[in-house]
């Protein structure tokens, strides 16, 4: 006959701390520094024409270095997205809101965005968007100098407040 | 065994600190060396293999960034290692061996300068209950296999000094190295301590680069290269991971690893004329050496580990540095060894010849 | 090159929040249990194969130097293979590998997660500038491709809530099964919270503890046994790139490519005819019918068709996860190897009271990633070749 065993331990603390340093790269920061200065820089692959946003240096299919950077509106169209319903820990901002894949015109690669001025059972894949950039005074050189994205505002009949509806 | 080979080594120089390139950009230009070496494109490779370990890039999945880089369309076959990429070199050897296709790409990115304080990370490499808890400076353990070897009188200070005396000048001659140089063991020897009995130099200085290595199957590996390096045995061992319960003075895993990538080879580490060891800290190369069995071998004569450690890259540059000397005929038989964990937990074993 | 492979034990741990037990322990319940399954000693066995996600998740660091005395790996070779949820899968096949290689006998895969140690979300959440922080979490990705999927299909809504009702009262046959809800009705999963529109609660996966271990082995060195092998018929594995515009995220490349590959090595031509049990990874309900047209078990637009005639169903013609599936249990680092492992369970004979009456051919799916790994593998009661 063994002992009886004691009760096992279910909780033992032991948190890390770690700190790391992020390069961001040639390619990337050339996107990084257009984002603080309020621009959306693209490059296309030279030997397949693809054209990225983000741009790496390098091209994923060809392994060739991008082409010459240049500026897009940022314009483009929801290719599919999600409405974000529920509250979680660390949550920026307040559910219901919607996180779409957006084809930026020009370009051959998606962008993850948030969709607002919209109710979100009002958000359709196909739907037309523009981004919203945020005040001079808090551009940086990361995606969040994009607030979020809205449905393009020309010619809008426009609802209650800031509301768009299409 | 299926006859396959190294037909094409390439390497980006270990730099301390890689601060303008990313992972693609530290990576694509190895790869492109590595491919355009044979003169195949990259829709030639039929399998693909890599090792990498997201605690050294402070961020999960950072694999799939290093495979965006490479590229997957169309689809590839494909695998992953969360190890030193000479573990994915065992995993592509091994699909070689199936049959199913004649070229394989391996790569391996070691990213060691992105933790601000590696001490901060290596704890976590131990069993997380009882050691983890008690975080040991990263050369802690080390210190204490060093310091046991020493009182077993199997090595000295002085001998660790001249290890890295001789690695040091071999390195001069390798761009790739991050450190280098001429030095008296006087001064080596008068240099202060980091982990008792272990001074700054014992230590191999950690890193930033890339390595590819390209594998081919018999005639296409004639066809790609003038002398391929054919791996002719590997394997690899592990032992437990306490190593208050290990003797210290021996790495029965390299030793077993050794054994029986002989067995496959069927000739030895004693036969081979030259030898890359994964070298973390200088008092390694005698230990490794006896359980080895290496005797009149050229030790890292690319300077090693001692020379630049880009982490997760480090136990494929050994095969790629035994490799090369074979490709470009300066060596005829060597072994690559490669290590992970602890105190030399972990030990793989390459053999390699050249025809 | 052997030519044939075979499981010959399977064990698994109890899924579920496991305070109580070590990381080592609870991969050694899987290991311990396959052992005796195939009736071996850890002397027989000459390679391990260890899978898992993302160190981070838990914060051990090479997990396999931690866990060699736990795995009975001491004095073999361990690789630690990771690609992403896919991994049980490659691992199982990077085992296969080793012993078609003529490199091992006997090679013992085992793969885990223990997310209750730990923080997921944090993990998956590093702060990157290039990448917006929009807080969408897993589902956050997920959702807009059965958003998309249901566009394309025209499939009626409740087709999501059929599937994880069906997977709940698998998951109650399964005992190792995390979500036990005998009780769960198609209301109850239709009036389950929103997360990500159009994934409800009940519709998704867990976040569990659990470990999973095989054994291959090739003919020769098979250990003879009550219990009758599985046999591997085909495996394979694809990769694709995860973000470019026009990827086919609801029906990947990497997938179809994957399954044709498998099926050829089976010398399958009709899999819908030939698979007679599919244990597919499937995280959120609507991931049923996009993987039964990806893998080929279903014509394109016809999955749901298959959810919604109770085809798919326990006692219909093709079930598919008769464990309970992912649904029912996700130790993400395991989740990929169980699928492999019951589907040879159910070849075998041998999955209890969710086993499948005349389970010949079996097919075993994982997926990682943004659906951009894929691995697979068929398994047969019979040798490849034989009459199946």
């Amino acid at each position: 006959m063994t002992a009886r065993l004691p009760e096992p331990v279910s909780l033992m603390p032991s948190p890390f701390h770690m700190e790391y340093t992020y390069v961001a790269g040639e390619g990337r920061s050339l996107f990084l520094r257009g984002l603080a200065a309020r621009k959306l820089v693209a490059r296309q692959c030279p030997s397949c024409a693809k054209t990225y946003l983000p741009p790496p240096e390098f091209c994923s299919s060809c392994l060739r270095r991008l082409g010459a950077p240049y500026e897009l509106d940022g314009r483009g169209q929801i290719s599919t997205f999600c409405i974000v319903s529920f509250p979680f820990p660390g949550q920026t901002y307040e559910p219901p809101y919607v996180v779409a894949h957006i084809n930026v015109r020009g370009t051959g690669t998606r962008l993850m965005h948030l969709i607002r001025e919209v109710p979100a059972n009002e958000v359709q894949i196909g739907m037309e968007v523009e981004p919203v950039w945020v005040p001079d005074s808090e551009l940086v050189p990361s995606l969040t100098s994009i607030r979020y994205y809205r449905p393009v505002t020309a010619a809008r009949p426009a609802t209650e407040g800031s509301e768009v509806t299409r | 065994m299926r006859d396959v080979a190294v037909v094409s080594f390439a390497q980006s120089p270990c730099l301390r600190a890689n601060r303008q390139d990313d992972m693609a950009e530290t990576l694509l230009p190895v790869i492109q060396e590595g491919l355009s070496n044979t003169g195949i494109d990259r829709d030639r490779v039929d399998f693909f293999a890599s090792g990498s370990h997201d605690f050294f890039e402070g961020r999960t999945f950072s694999y799939i960034e290093s495979l965006d880089a490479v590229g997957a369309w169309p689809p590839v076959s494909e695998s992953h290692v969360e190890m030193d990429a000479a573990w994915a070199f065992a995993e592509a050897w091994t699909w070689m061996q199936l049959g199913e296709g004649d070229i394989s790409l391996v790569y391996g990115i070691g990213r060691g300068s992105l933790a601000a304080d590696l001490d901060q990370v290596m704890p976590s490499q131990l069993d997380p209950y009882f050691l983890t808890p008690l975080r040991p400076h990263r050369d802690a353990l080390a210190g204490l296999q060093a310091a046991a070897l020493l009182d077993a009188g199997l090595v000295t200070e002085r001998a660790m000094a001249e290890t890295v005396q001789r690695c040091l000048a071999d390195a001069t001659t390798n761009t790739a190295a991050a450190k280098a140089g001429h030095y008296s063991v006087e001064e080596l020897m008068a240099a202060p301590y980091v982990a008792t009995p272990l001074r700054t130099h014992d230590v191999g200085p950690i890193g930033d680069a890339a390595a590819v290595i390209v594998l081919a199957a018999g005639d296409t590996a004639r066809q790609l290269a003038d002398r391929p390096a054919w791996v002719r045995g590997l394997d690899h061992r592990i032992e437990t991971h306490y190593p208050g319960v290990r003797n210290l003075t021996d790495s029965v895993s390299a030793r077993s690893a050794a054994r029986r990538a002989a067995e496959l080879a069927g000739f030895a580490a004693m036969d081979v004329d030259i030898a890359e060891l994964h070298t973390e800290y200088s008092y390694q190369e005698a230990l490794l050496a006896t359980a080895l069995n290496v005797k009149d071998a050229h030790i890292n004569p690319s300077g090693g580990p001692l020379a630049g450690r880009p982490v997760t890259a480090t136990g494929l540059v050994r095969i790629g540095e035994v490799a090369q000397r074979i490709l470009d005929g300066r060596a005829d038989r060597g072994l690559a060894h490669a290590t992970n964990g602890p105190a030399l937990q972990h030990n793989l074993v390459c053999l390699l010849e050249g025809e | 090159m052997t030519s044939n492979l075979a499981v010959v034990g399977i064990g698994q741990s109890k899924q579920a929040k496991r305070r109580e037990v070590t990381i080592g322990a609870l991969v050694r319940e899987a290991v311990t249990a396959a052992m005796a399954d195939a009736e071996l000693e850890f002397a027989d066995i000459d390679a391990v194969v260890l899978s898992k996600t993302p160190d981070l998740f838990d914060g051990v660091m090479n997990p396999e130097l931690y866990l060699a005395d736990a795995m009975g790996a001491v004095g073999l070779p361990v690789t630690r293979v990771f690609t992403g949820g896919s991994v049980g899968g490659h691992a199982a096949i990077y085992g296969a590998h080793l012993v078609a290689a003529g490199l091992a006998k006997r090679v013992l895969v085992v793969a885990y997660s223990k997310e209750s140690e730990g923080n997921f979300t944090w993990a998956l959440s590093r702060p990157l500038p290039f990448s917006a922080q929009l807080g969408a979490g897993a589902g956050g990705h997920f959702a807009p491709v059965i958003r998309e999927y249901i566009r394309r299909s025209d499939a009626p809504e409740h087709i999501g809530w059929k599937v994880a009702v069906n997977h709940r009262l698998n998951g109650i046959r399964n005992p190792y099964a995390h979500v036990q809800r005998p009780d769960i009705t198609v209301e109850e999963v239709r009036s389950s919270p929103m997360l990500w529109d159009p994934i409800r609660y009940l519709e998704s996966c867990p976040s569990s503890d659990g470990a999973c271990a095989i054994v291959v082995t090739s003919d020769e060195d098979r250990p003879q046994t009550a219990r009758p092998p599985a046999w591997i018929h085909g495996m394979a594995w694809r990769t694709e790139t995860g973000h470019f515009a026009g990827r086919d995220e609801v029906n990947p490349q990497a997938g179809r490519d994957c399954a044709a590959e498998v099926y050829r090595h089976a010398g399958i031509t009709e899999p819908a005819r030939d698979i007679r049990v599919a244990e597919l990874y499937i995280p959120y309900s609507w991931y049923e019918p996009i993987w039964l047209e990806n893998t080929g078990l279903a014509a394109i637009g016809e999955g749901w068709r298959m959810v919604d005639d109770d085809r798919t169903a326990f006692g219909g013609e093709l079930p598919v996860n008769p464990s309970g599936g992912v649904l029912c249990g996700n130790p993400t680092g395991a989740t990929g190897l169980l699928r492999f492992a019951e589907a040879a369970l159910q070849v075998r004979g041998q999955a209890g009271e969710h086993q499948v009456d005349g389970a010949r051919r079996a097919l075993g799916h994982a997926m990682g990633g943004a659906s951009q790994f894929h691995a697979m593998w068929v398994v047969g009661a019979a040798k490849p070749g034989e009459t199946q």
